[in-house]
């Protein structure tokens, strides 16, 4: 047998309560790219963790080039060539890109009061910054990089180290289209190296274009292999989630093309925004917004939730005037939003599920200024159960939920109210696949039941899947708006580039 | 560098004014003495200033600073009630006592991950009730000690006064060394990166725990030596000697640019801070206007010392409230930029 690169064999990790990894055995060649897919919680980080050095395996074995190795820190794994970049990038903002690459590996690391041989880094960073495409100055502070930018001086910080094996997690989950274009790009150029190099992804797209193989992992065990001329979507997913899903992943939902005009949006000036925005969106209708990261979406949607009040123009809601200046207001009319980032806008975390749900109208639980906690916990209860989320019980504090059930109790905390418009920032991000179909299945019910929804999504799967009809957002602007009957991926693709004018904007 | 900038500018400007309105801010006497009180406090203030750019916070500094001279007082003073052993036993047993009430708060907040703001608040009063019951209440004289010396001497002598005060010695000796330490060393890079981000310094391969316990090091051992300096000074220690020093030290820090969320700041920014604070704190004593009163008789109005604290923290919220002006108009500007530069670029496309 020939020896690889890396072989992990047998890997067994025991946490508290949890079996997180099962006899997990894994492989990876010289540049080969190998996709590690599964479930959130199915053992990807774990394994990974392990390999970056930050946790040890209880049992198991790990060979580099045929020779068995333990990798009891970071610094052991780095010196062994292995770097790990992580989703939430490892950056500090307040260094510069030079600082950033070597830091760690600095000159004279062992002799803290050694000088800091600031020169040779610098060029030596700036022939790696070329080696990745970027065309930046080292001096550069990070905190002004885009998300792309910086993906990219993780990647540089891993060849400083002459990484031989590269794990990615997530690479392009902040990244607009363009920059995820380079970043694989530049995982070719890193592949024809002779880099190993292991993507952790979500993206079906990405990982069947870009990996030469695909390991499934599922409830920390090993499932199997997929190689790349036979891995298909559905053959992944059924691998994933351990049967095949239905073939209408996205339910079906068919809105009333004359329900009345619920909200009518003209001219609204966002700060920050070059012009003002039109739209409008009726009762029962999923209206999707699409566009490239930073194009202003999530922005509007703030606007339009009061965080940040809009400058001019003018909105009404049921006929009436609605220009909120804060959330209370636009709550109070019966618009809610579930917002991109969870973990900061959407829960507090250590808090429980019902004092979660009671927290937007918790005035109205009171008697007499007491909290009434039986009518908090009943509501909590009714909706758990409505939404079918996954929890020991309403008193479990939501940081221990996984992220499909988080996005469950947001859902939750408004729908124990009485939405008009329910705003869902990147509903599904960092979802499972499994809790995803339910999400959708939730949102084509809300539609139904006549409550109108306003989808931001950059996945362009859930933007066709699920919209009946879809806005594509452009600098800030809106560039066209597409029926369903006009929906294509290259239609939406163009419009969210700018390439072409509104089509029927 | 624009905080930095902008508090020289603002500090100079606070001299020319007290200088005009009275002539003595820069006379011999009282110019020395504010060097000296610039000095002391900005010995310890670049101490917690490691502390402050690695993300943390020293709440105990001045506390030790008080033990510190409490201590060199009990065991090196001639007067009575104290041991009089010489003064090579009392100041290295001092010092050596702030460096282990340093590593020590260091190892709970880095080992047992407590947070730095309880570990100090309970050190600064656990130490203080040390000093307490060793003064007992009383004072302890350093008077007939050589350790006066210390404050009140320095080189250059004229007209009995010197020109260079000791604690300014020390003062600029501890500069250099922090200015190399933080700005050109493996070790201050590390203490940035920890500020900047700790999980990347940590992912990083950095001993970040390491690092950060000896900011508390610092922060302590150079309390330790400005509280020499104070014992000097004073020659009258008791509990109360160093009380709310800490304060001082992180308006000092803050003013020079430090950031509390950490991971920003400078020593020359410290230095600059140090010195605002000390020349308010002076010229609230010097500022003086003169002005005739209704019966023609010339007189001198004067600032109600009174007003001191009131003055220190509108000055602190000042200069606090116009930084973040400036760095909103500038974000601003940057996205307008950002903006204008798109547009030329979706323009230049077609």
């Amino acid at each position: 047998m020939q020896t690889h690169l890396l072989e992990m064999t047998g890997i067994t990790k025991r946490f508290p309560g949890v079996l997180a990894l099962s006899d997990v055995s894994l492989h990876l060649g010289a540049g080969e790219v190998l996709a590690l897919m599964g479930e959130n919680g199915a053992g990807k980080s774990t394994l990974m963790k392990i390999l970056g050095g930050a946790q040890p395996p209880d049992l198991g074995r790990i060979l580099i080039d045929g020779r068995e190795v333990t990798l009891g820190s970071v610094r052991d794994a780095k010196t062994l060539g292995i770097a790990l970049i992580h989703q939430e990038l490892m950056l500090a903002p307040n260094l510069d890109v030079a600082a950033n690459i070597f830091l760690g590996t600095e000159q004279g690391r062992n002799f803290w009061l050694s000088p800091l041989q600031r020169k040779p880094m610098r060029e030596v960073a700036a022939q790696l910054l070329k080696r990745v495409g970027l065309s930046l100055s080292p001096d550069t502070l990070v905190s002004t990089l885009t998300a792309g930018q910086m993906q990219m001086v993780e990647i540089a910080k891993a060849l400083s180290l002459n990484a031989r094996i590269i794990i990615m997690d997530e690479p392009t989950s902040s990244l607009t289209s363009g920059e995820s274009e380079h970043l694989f790009h530049i995982i070719r150029q890193l592949k024809s190296e002779g880099i190993g190099i292991i993507y952790i992804s979500h993206r079906m797209e990405e990982v069947l274009n870009l990996a030469d193989r695909i390991s499934v992992l599922r409830d920390g065990r090993y499932i199997g292999d997929l190689l790349r001329s036979e891995a298909t979507h559905d053959k992944v997913v059924a691998l994933m989630v351990g049967r095949e899903l239905s073939g209408n992943y996205f339910p079906q939902h068919s809105p009333d093309p004359s329900a009345e005009v619920v909200l009518e949006v003209e001219n609204l000036h966002v700060p920050g925004a070059p012009a003002g925005v039109s739209f409008s969106a009726r009762r029962g209708e999923i209206l999707g917004f699409a566009g490239l990261v930073g194009a202003g979406r999530t922005e509007l949607m703030q606007t339009l939730f009061g965080v940040t009040p809009a400058l001019s123009g003018n909105v009404r809601l049921l006929g009436k005037d609605f220009m909120p200046r804060s959330p209370r207001e636009a709550i109070d009319r019966g618009v809610y939003l579930a917002p991109e980032d969870r973990k900061r806008h959407g829960l507090v975390l250590p808090m429980s599920i019902a004092q979660n749900t009671s927290l937007p109208n918790v005035s109205t639980y009171s008697k007499f200024g007491f909290l009434n906690r039986v009518k908090e916990r009943n509501v909590a209860e009714s909706e758990v159960k409505r939404l079918r989320t996954k929890a020991s019980s309403i008193e479990q504090l939501t940081v221990n939920l996984s992220g499909g059930n988080q996005q469950k109790v947001v859902l939750g905390k408004w729908l124990a109210m009485t939405p008009q418009i329910l705003i869902l920032d990147e509903p599904t991000r960092g979802i499972d696949v499994g809790a995803k179909a339910e999400i959708y299945r939730h949102m084509a019910e809300l539609a139904k039941n006549g409550i109108t929804l306003i989808m931001v999504s950059s996945d362009m799967e859930e933007v066709m899947g699920m919209s009946d009809r879809v806005l594509v957002m452009h600098e800030r602007r809106i560039k066209g708006e597409l029926t369903r009957e006009q929906l294509s991926e290259q239609r939406i693709a163009q419009l969210m580039t700018g390439k072409v004018e509104g089509a029927a904007a | 560098m624009r905080r930095e900038l902008g508090m020289s500018v603002a500090l100079l400007l606070m001299c020319l004014g007290l200088f005009i309105s009275n002539p003595d801010f820069l006379g011999q006497s009282n110019f020395i003495n504010t060097v000296r009180q610039v000095s002391m406090l900005g010995i310890y203030a670049v101490g917690i200033a490691f502390v402050i750019i690695a993300g943390g916070i020293d709440l105990s500094i001045g506390s030790v600073i008080g033990l510190t001279g409490v201590l060199i007082a009990k065991f090196s003073s001639p007067a009575a009630g104290c041991f009089g052993y010489s003064l090579w036993v009392g100041i290295p047993l001092a010092v050596v006592t702030a460096l282990i009430v340093g590593g020590l708060q260091g190892l709970l907040i880095t080992r047992l991950k407590l947070q730095p703001f309880i570990v100090t608040l309970g050190g600064m009063l656990f130490i203080r009730g040390v000093s307490q019951t060793i003064v007992q209440g009383g004072t302890l004289s350093l008077s007939g000690s050589k350790l006066l010396e210390l404050a009140n001497g320095g080189l250059l002598l004229y007209k009995g006064d010197p020109l260079i005060p000791y604690p300014f010695l020390i003062f600029l000796g501890v500069v250099a060394l922090a200015t190399y330490v933080l700005h050109f060393t493996v070790f201050g890079r590390y203490v940035f990166a920890l500020g900047g981000n700790r999980d990347a310094a940590e992912y990083s391969g950095i001993n970040v725990r390491l690092v950060e316990g000896i900011t508390y090091l610092v922060s302590a051992g150079l309390a330790g030596i400005a509280g020499v300096c104070y014992a000097a000074y004073i020659g009258q220690m008791s509990q109360q000697v160093g009380v709310a020093y800490e304060m001082y030290a992180i308006a000092a820090a803050v003013l020079g640019g430090c950031s509390l969320r950490g991971g920003e700041g400078t020593v020359l920014g410290v230095l600059i801070g140090s010195a605002v604070m000390r020349v308010i704190d002076n010229g609230i004593n010097m500022f003086q206007l003169p002005y005739v009163d209704a019966d023609g008789i010339r007189r001198i109005w004067r600032l109600d010392p009174n007003w001191t604290f009131v003055i220190i923290g509108g000055v602190i919220l000042i200069a606090v409230i116009l930084d973040q002006i400036v760095h909103i108009v500038q974000a601003k500007r940057r996205i307008r930029r950002a903006a204008a530069a798109s547009e030329a670029g979706a323009a230049a496309s077609h």
